[in-house]
């Protein structure tokens, strides 16, 4: 026992010694390579996809490794940063979804990659408009876009044809799409067993049906012409998206998913809902998975509005500040690199997620799975018509994951019967009491 | 302790002991100290540091406006708040009782000597082998409402499906429901070896007296492991307080906040919302709920229990 006790105090000691001294983050190799660490909230698939890019990455030139570390979900991984950035410790290249963008730039952590691309007269006109001006404050490029999407209106082909609509001719317009759910929901007695339509509990989701109204989401253009101060999407534009998920809820055509994705993929795969709104990079998946036809159209809109298009979803590189110079080179080499429309081409390809350099659209490969999966071009199509205006860039506010969670909130309270307007309402006094807050950080 | 010096009269050398005893003070602290830092490190500090967050607005970098009570203020006015505080009442409710009831009950039963029972005492004390975050996801799957096997069987009795887990009226019941069954194992075991404490002779006697088995139960079973059944009250108290696991993978607090339990609502405001202050000062409500909790059973509590 007595020896049992020393072996575990002996342990415990060198657990101690362990904790104390950290692994310097990113460093020198000992064959004189730059190595820099690159988190990445890539799971599943993805992450090998991630990991192959960076091999090749590694492979391609002899002056820099990356080494990749995949960190979980993107809020997890923000989390995780927030506890080493501004330290020698931080991850050289960090990826943070869209929502995280302005929690970004307020930090002061992170080094706007503006500055390289003056340095070197980089051509940014090579990327793709739409997506790295969500990333432009000020006209400064702040981060580099790498892995987009948008939202898209999958559908059940097969159902469509079944319930008489034509497969080819998706609803746009709010009255078109009531009215295919209609036709789409099939009920035995007082049980449901198949619904019309699905939107996830998920703000993303109200936040482009907002956008494509031309609506914005908080005051001051979005954010975008000084900070925000009060929520404007309980504005008619915004009641309008909340009235229709309650009009179709009441009438029974609206499935209510939850939260989660694959359970609502899961939903759609086995026909408990014949449309669903879904992220432009699920599609492919959905497609492989599901043993029907699956359809994919733009984002619908309400009867009397012009349609604007969508904002970009995804997650973009960020480059740490208080690192090396000679590290901060290797991050912008490789974040170069990523942007090639080879491996634009290659990523888009296996991820769905949009390829930032349009130029890879032009790319043997890409047009090979296009001619498989045309589901996908209608993604990059709808991203190409959308109108760039401060209502398309997005809001800049760093609560977003706050806000979203209120809107949330809201939505699941529309299945509860609450009144559409007063729920938008208490969304929006929420988020007004929290920008109040955020407004006094640092 | 083989020192049988401690066991033998002090001899009486009055000079001596003011040095010994200063020895054995440092002694008794050296083999303290192992655990006082443990607990320093990792319970008092992150403890006294939480209480001095809790006065300031703070994000994960740290404090950078000292605000007073604002925080509490604030959270104490807050609907969100108050949501929360009635789910893990609730929850508590839902919980505790009928987890330590199921546990007696399957412990009473596997308590005899019969073949084979070992097969039964392993399989109801199974559960506490279980991580909470595979408990959970298969639990997310019986309770989804198109592949769910609740779904099914309430189809097959002719009753419409019910999402359990995004209907507010019935997503903290269904948490709770797999919480109960969580930590089952855990109650089960404990209150089976209380029972398998109890002095045989009671029994005995009993049967030679002739009472029923329910006044066997009442007066002399219950009795004998009110010690086991007070620790087990208490730790299941604590453990219901701070459920996270199950409530992050199955609902994330939804649907309309029906499942945000406090210690939920601490983790998305420190860790999601980036309020480092806000989820402080609920960290410090909830111990002190805790603590005075705690403290009443003690108080109330232990007068009923039986030492032996």
């Amino acid at each position: 026992m007595k020896r049992l006790l020393a072996g575990l105090s002996v342990l415990f000691v060198l657990f101690l010694t362990a904790c104390s001294s950290t692994d310097s983050a990113s460093g020198t190799t000992e064959d004189g390579k730059t190595e820099i660490i690159f988190w990445h909230a890539m799971g599943g698939e993805l992450e090998a996809s991630v990991n192959e890019i960076v091999d090749e990455y590694n492979s391609s030139q002899d002056k820099y490794t990356v080494k990749p570390v995949y960190q979980g979900s993107y809020e997890e991984s923000l989390t995780k940063l927030n506890t080493v950035a501004g330290t020698a410790d931080a991850p050289a290249v960090t990826q943070i979804f869209e929502a995280g963008t302005k929690q970004m730039i307020d930090s002061g952590n992170i080094q706007p990659v503006q500055k390289f691309i003056d340095e070197e007269n980089y051509d940014t006109s090579q990327w793709e408009e739409n997506i790295s001006s969500y990333y432009q404050v000020d006209g400064e490029q702040y981060s580099m876009p790498f892995n987009s999407s948008t939202p898209v209106l999958a559908y059940n082909k097969d159902a469509f044809k079944e319930a008489g609509l034509d497969p080819e001719q998706a609803p746009r317009t709010y009255s078109e799409l009531k009215d295919a759910a209609e036709k789409l929901t099939i009920k035995e007695g007082d049980k449901t067993s198949q619904y019309g339509l699905s939107i996830l509990n998920y703000g993303w989701f109200f936040e482009e049906l907002l956008a494509t109204q031309g609506g914005m989401f908080v005051d001051n253009e979005n954010g975008r012409e000084g900070e925000a101060t009060k929520a404007s999407f309980n504005d008619e534009k915004g009641q309008k998206v909340f009235e229709l998920i309650s009009d179709m809820y009441e009438e029974g055509t609206f499935y209510n998913s939850g939260q989660n994705w694959d359970d609502m993929r899961a939903s759609f795969q086995t026909g408990t809902m014949a449309m669903m709104l879904d992220s432009s990079a699920g599609i492919k998946g959905l497609v492989d998975n599901a043993d029907f036809e699956v359809g994919v159209a733009y984002l619908p809109h309400p009867d009397d509005v012009d349609p604007q298009g969508v904002i970009i979803g995804g997650a973009s590189l960020w480059m740490a500040k208080d690192i090396e110079e000679n590290q901060q080179q290797a991050a912008w080499d490789f974040m170069k690199y990523l942007s090639t429309a080879e491996v634009q081409a290659k990523w888009h390809v296996e991820s769905g997620y949009f390829a930032i350099n349009p130029a890879a659209y032009e790319k043997d490969i890409v047009k090979q799975e296009w001619e498989k999966y045309p589901q996908l071009k209608v993604t990059v199509d709808q991203l190409h018509d959308t109108v760039p205006s401060t209502v398309t860039q997005g809001a800049l506010i760093s609560i977003f994951p706050e806000a979203r969670q209120q809107i949330v909130t809201g939505m699941e309270s529309l299945y509860q019967g609450e009144d559409p307007k007063a729920a938008l309402d208490k969304a929006a006094a929420e988020v007004d009491t929290v920008l109040e807050k955020g407004s006094r950080s640092r | 302790m083989n020192d049988s010096r401690d066991l033998q009269p002090v001899p009486p050398q009055e000079s001596r002991r003011p040095k010994r005893n200063l020895f054995a003070f440092l002694e008794g602290w050296l083999y303290l100290l192992p655990s006082i830092i443990l607990f320093g490190v990792f319970v008092f500090y992150p403890m006294f540091r939480t209480i001095y967050l809790s006065f300031f607005l703070a994000d994960q970098m740290g404090p950078f406006e000292f605000v007073g009570l604002e925080n509490y203020q604030y959270i104490l006015s807050s609907d969100s708040f108050q949501s929360s505080v009635k789910a893990t009442i609730l929850f508590v409710l839902y919980t505790v009782p009928a987890g330590i009831l199921l546990a007696l009950f399957l412990a009473l039963l596997t308590n005899e000597k019969i073949k084979g029972i070992g097969i039964f005492r392993t399989l109801f004390s199974s559960t506490m082998g279980m991580s909470v975050a595979a408990s959970s996801v298969i639990w997310m799957f019986m309770y989804n409402p198109s592949i769910g096997v609740f779904s099914r069987i309430a189809e097959w009795l002719g009753f419409p499906a019910i999402q359990w887990l995004q209907d507010p009226d019935y997503a903290l019941l269904a948490v709770s429901l797999s919480t109960v069954w969580m930590n089952a194992g855990f109650a089960y075991l404990i209150i089976l070896g209380g029972l398998q404490n109890i002095d045989t002779h009671l029994y005995e006697n009993a049967k030679v007296a002739g009472v029923s088995y329910l006044y066997q139960l009442r007066r002399i079973t219950l009795p004998m492991l009110s010690p086991t059944l007070f620790f087990i009250v208490t730790v299941s108290f604590i453990n219901s307080f701070q459920t996270f696991g199950q409530i992050d993978i199955l609902t994330k607090g939804g649907p309309v906040e029906s499942t945000n339990v406090i210690v939920y609502s601490i983790y998305k405001d420190a860790f999601i919302n980036n309020d480092v202050g806000s989820a402080s000062a609920q960290a410090v409500i909830l111990f002190f709920c805790v603590l005075l909790l705690t403290a009443l059973q003690f108080k109330l509590g232990e007068r009923k229990v039986h030492y032996q």
